[in-house]
């Protein structure tokens, strides 16, 4: 059921429930506390019946008044801004730590072919703010007047077309919402755990609600010829920055946006424009798009072979890997915000992510112990293809435990992620890019949460096959 | 079934698009016929518009008829400033020549501050050879699964399938702070000191320093890597082979499963362990993580905390502590600099120059910063 073509949205929420009923079944999960509408009607009344009573709930034990509350603040009694002022709306001052990341051992070309990660330990629902938004760029970020700016489209179409942004702006919008990731996200990662961060473990992407126009739209006017099997998608900035896209995938759901979280393009996600190309590498979303270009053969650009290609145990390499596979991460706790300030027997929500460049996630499991066993977590707010889906689990706390906390998702077109030793048996060590392995957070005795991996060993036989070390 | 039909429906459509143009094949498909499922090319699921919806997306169907259309042709000149891209078949390449060794002088003023000595590579900047490209391509069955072993070798000579990439990469985005500023004889020339030190051949002749690379020679560069890679994207099969190679998990590493089938206990290896991070890991963030609401400290960008050395380590170093560019403390390089005066050093460092100065070193910082990374240096030659 789930492999095949559903789009109708009412028949997967019946497939949904059905599949969670069958794993309700196959999980006996007998934890999860349940909050009902009698269960919360009873606890009110429960309360009002003693304000009625004259007694009080307040806390009588010794403990000092918070200033918070009893100390008049100057926010609290002063005017505050003109309304004038910052017309254009900054984060609180306050929020300064929640900001894009970076490194320097992923910066060459003085940071202008680098890369800075979005906070998504800090992330609320399924929107990266454009601030946030992670950034890419081989050329630095390129500064475009819009009004000396084109579009040119070429090669194999009877008619060959250039636009200005104001002409492209005219054809008719489309509006999605789209994660795009770098298919190197989590790829220092192969041969064990390197980032004690969520930030740097998994921020190699973000999502957003894009607007634009489908490539296919423009096309029906300018006659693709027969022959033409690929499109070279090119940016204006000093980069040119060049990918080959496939022609199902142009004329499927492939996008031209200039709008992002209602707003134009940041620069650095290639204002005016840029290529979008629902679910695949990030790399294939080419900002500051200036050129599209038809041809029968590939064009073997610098980006797709060079780079962006997956080396596997024997010496071949897969080339134009484009989706983004099944993935999930947990977002809360992490390393960053973790449970060192929980105390025993609080109740908390386990809460993450899941995306699928494949398609839309119909699942998510989570593991307290690295992945041995699985629990039914809850998919939570929309559920939409090839988007960031969140995710739930509510969890009794016991103070000094510890948990290895793994999730696993699952999507519509029949993948669930595999385990780190599952990949790499296939792919190796040193594929860099797509590793959508299970990924573990260690909940320390002290509430702490550092990054590890669930892995084997490996072995390598005489034919060069990879082995897990210790088995045949 | 109806579902299986809609997908091969959508290859049918493409195929159709493909051969007559464009009919709004894209918008709506009613089931019809029966036949085995048509895979997508990248192995996952299509949400086409099927009663004015794509998923879970109102589509205005109208809208997107075709009726709205925008633009002009461009002119011949227009086509032809754009259209630099060169195939592996020479579709775009022009005519040229250049030698190893004019090339080597071209490196030596313009690529050896970032891609090192001989394309030994450096600094996160990468290498263009690491010595004979028909041996080391060997290497690419290497795997580090332990820290003492030794990698695969990818780099231009033993990776790349393609010398086209190289051609056309070098002439429109080369050299990375000024580029499309390279003649074509240029680039021939820089080629062939490239695939001199990767000691390749062409037609079973030796690239050595003499050697003149031309286009038609160029045409013959085989590529040691030339079928290393997966899929075959080439020829009119080149898209199916990709649908085909996708459609079986085992290829790509992913697992496929029934909802209902999949692992709940039991699920790992026996043999996998807690693996932690080793030797603290990465942990140079910038800024450093915090997860703290607070007034952010003192805006560490204006000038008078500009801390000019380490401005200069992160800028500068790269070049000027290398060999490339002279360096602080050298007062024989440094004084004839200095004797064209302040003024000259200032706009030389804050334009660039020909010599392989990036304009400000291709740094992010206000011109007088830079002055002061320029004061500091001379500083060092007093």
């Amino acid at each position: 059921m789930t492999s095949t073509n559903d789009n109708l949205n009412k028949e997967k929420i019946v497939d949904i429930k059905k599949s969670q009923q069958n794993l309700d079944a196959v999980s006996h999960d007998t934890e999860k506390p349940s909050f009902d509408r009698r269960d919360f009607l009873a606890k009110t009344v429960v309360a009002s019946a003693s304000a009625l009573a004259g007694t009080t709930l307040l806390s009588s034990a010794a403990q000092a008044d918070d200033p918070a509350i009893v100390e008049p603040t100057e926010w609290g009694t002063k005017w505050g801004d003109p309304v004038t002022k910052n017309l254009y709306g900054m984060p609180s001052k306050y929020e300064h730590n929640v900001t894009r990341r970076y490194t320097k051992l992923l910066a060459s070309g003085n940071f202008r072919a680098s890369i800075a990660v979005t906070p998504i330990q800090e992330s609320m629902g399924i929107i990266t703010p454009n601030g946030l938004f992670f950034s890419r760029c081989h050329g630095g970020v390129a500064h475009i007047d819009p009004n000396e700016h084109r579009l040119m489209i070429t090669g194999l179409v009877e008619k060959p077309l250039v636009l200005t942004m104001k002409e492209l702006k005219r054809y008719p919008s489309v509006t999605r919402t789209h994660f795009i990731e770098c298919p190197a996200n989590g790829g220092q990662e192969w041969r064990g755990p390197q980032y004690n961060s969520l930030q740097f473990a998994k921020g190699f992407m973000s999502c957003a609600e894009w607007t634009g126009v489908y490539i296919k739209d423009i096309l029906k006017d300018l006659g693709i010829k027969p022959e033409a099997r690929w499109m070279l998608a090119e940016g204006g900035d000093s980069s040119k920055m060049g990918r080959t896209i496939p022609m199902e995938k142009v004329l499927d759901d492939a996008m031209i946006v200039w709008g992002q979280n209602g707003e134009a393009l940041r620069p650095e996600q290639g204002y005016p424009i840029r290529l979008l190309v629902p679910g695949w590498e990030g790399n294939l979303c080419v900002k500051w798009l200036r050129r599209l270009d038809f041809a029968s053969e590939p064009w073997y650009c610098k980006e797709e072979t060079s780079k962006y290609t997956v080396l596997k145990p024997n010496g071949k390499a897969i080339q134009h890997f484009y989706a983004n596979e099944v993935n999930s991460t947990v977002t809360s706790p992490s390393p960053e915000i973790d449970w060192s300030d929980l105390k025993d027997g609080d109740t908390v929500e386990i809460e993450g992510l899941a995306w699928s460049g494949m398609g839309t996630i119909t699942g998510v499991d989570i593991s307290f112990d690295g992945g041995k066993t699985y629990k039914q977590a809850e998919l939570k707010g929309l559920v939409l293809p090839k988007c960031w889906t969140r995710w739930s689990y509510v969890h009794t706390y016991k103070k000094g435990e510890e948990l290895l906390l793994t999730s696993r998702a699952m999507d519509d077109a029949g993948y669930i992620q595999p385990t780190i030793d599952q990949e790499v048996l296939k792919v190796g060590v040193e594929a860099v890019y797509h590793r959508n392995a299970v990924e573990t957070w260690k909940v320390e005795k002290d509430g702490k949460v550092t990054h590890v991996e669930i892995r084997s060993q490996y072995d390598r036989k005489p034919n060069g096959e990879l082995v897990i070390e210790g088995k045949a | 079934m109806m579902k299986l039909d809609k997908k091969l429906l959508i290859s049918l459509c493409a195929a159709t698009l493909l051969s007559f143009g464009v009919s709004g094949c894209m918008d709506g498909a009613s089931p019809a016929g029966s036949a085995a499922k048509t895979p997508s090319i990248d192995g996952g699921v299509m949400y086409p518009v099927q009663n004015g919806m794509t998923g879970p997306y109102h589509v205005n169907e109208k809208a997107h008829s075709g009726a709205i259309k925008f633009g002009r042709t461009p002119t011949e000149e227009e086509y032809e400033e754009w259209n630099s891209d060169v195939m592996p078949d020479g579709t775009g390449l022009p005519e040229g020549q250049g030698t190893a060794e004019e090339g080597e002088e071209v490196y030596e003023s313009k690529c050896v501050m970032c891609h090192g000595d001989f394309g030994s590579g450096g600094g996160g900047y990468p290498a263009l050879a690491k010595g004979n490209a028909y041996e080391l391509q060997k290497t690419l069955t290497n795997q580090r699964l332990k820290p003492d072993t030794d990698g695969p070798v990818r780099v231009f000579g033993t990776y790349w399938p393609q010398a086209s990439t190289l051609w056309w990469y070098i002439k429109d985005a080369m050299p990375h702070p000024m580029t499309d500023s390279l003649s074509d004889d240029e680039v021939y020339a820089l080629v062939a000191y490239i695939l001199n030190v990767n000691e390749m051949e062409i037609d079973g002749v030796e690239v050595d320093e003499e050697y003149v690379l031309d286009r038609e020679k160029f045409l013959k560069i085989k590529m040691p890597n030339r079928d290393g890679f997966e899929p075959k994207i080439d020829g009119p099969n080149g898209p199916e082979n990709v649908r085909k190679y996708f459609s079986n998990p085992d290829n790509f590493g992913a697992q496929k499963v029934k909802p209902s089938e999949r692992c709940m206990t039991n699920c790992q290896e026996p043999t996998a362990k807690v693996v932690y991070i080793q030797n603290g890991g990465i942990s140079d963030f910038h800024p450093p993580l915090s997860a703290e609401r607070s007034l952010p400290k003192e805006d560490n960008s204006a000038a008078s905390s500009f801390d000019v050395k380490q401005a200069y380590a992160d800028n500068c170093a790269m070049c000027h502590d290398t060999g490339a560019a002279p360096a602080p403390g050298d007062k024989a390089a440094w004084k004839p600099l200095i004797a064209q005066g302040m003024d000259t050093l200032y706009k030389n460092g804050i334009e660039g120059t020909d010599l392989g100065m990036p304009p400000m070193g291709g740094a992010s910082m206000t011109k007088k910063q830079f002055k002061s990374v320029v004061d500091y240096i001379v500083s060092t030659v007093k």
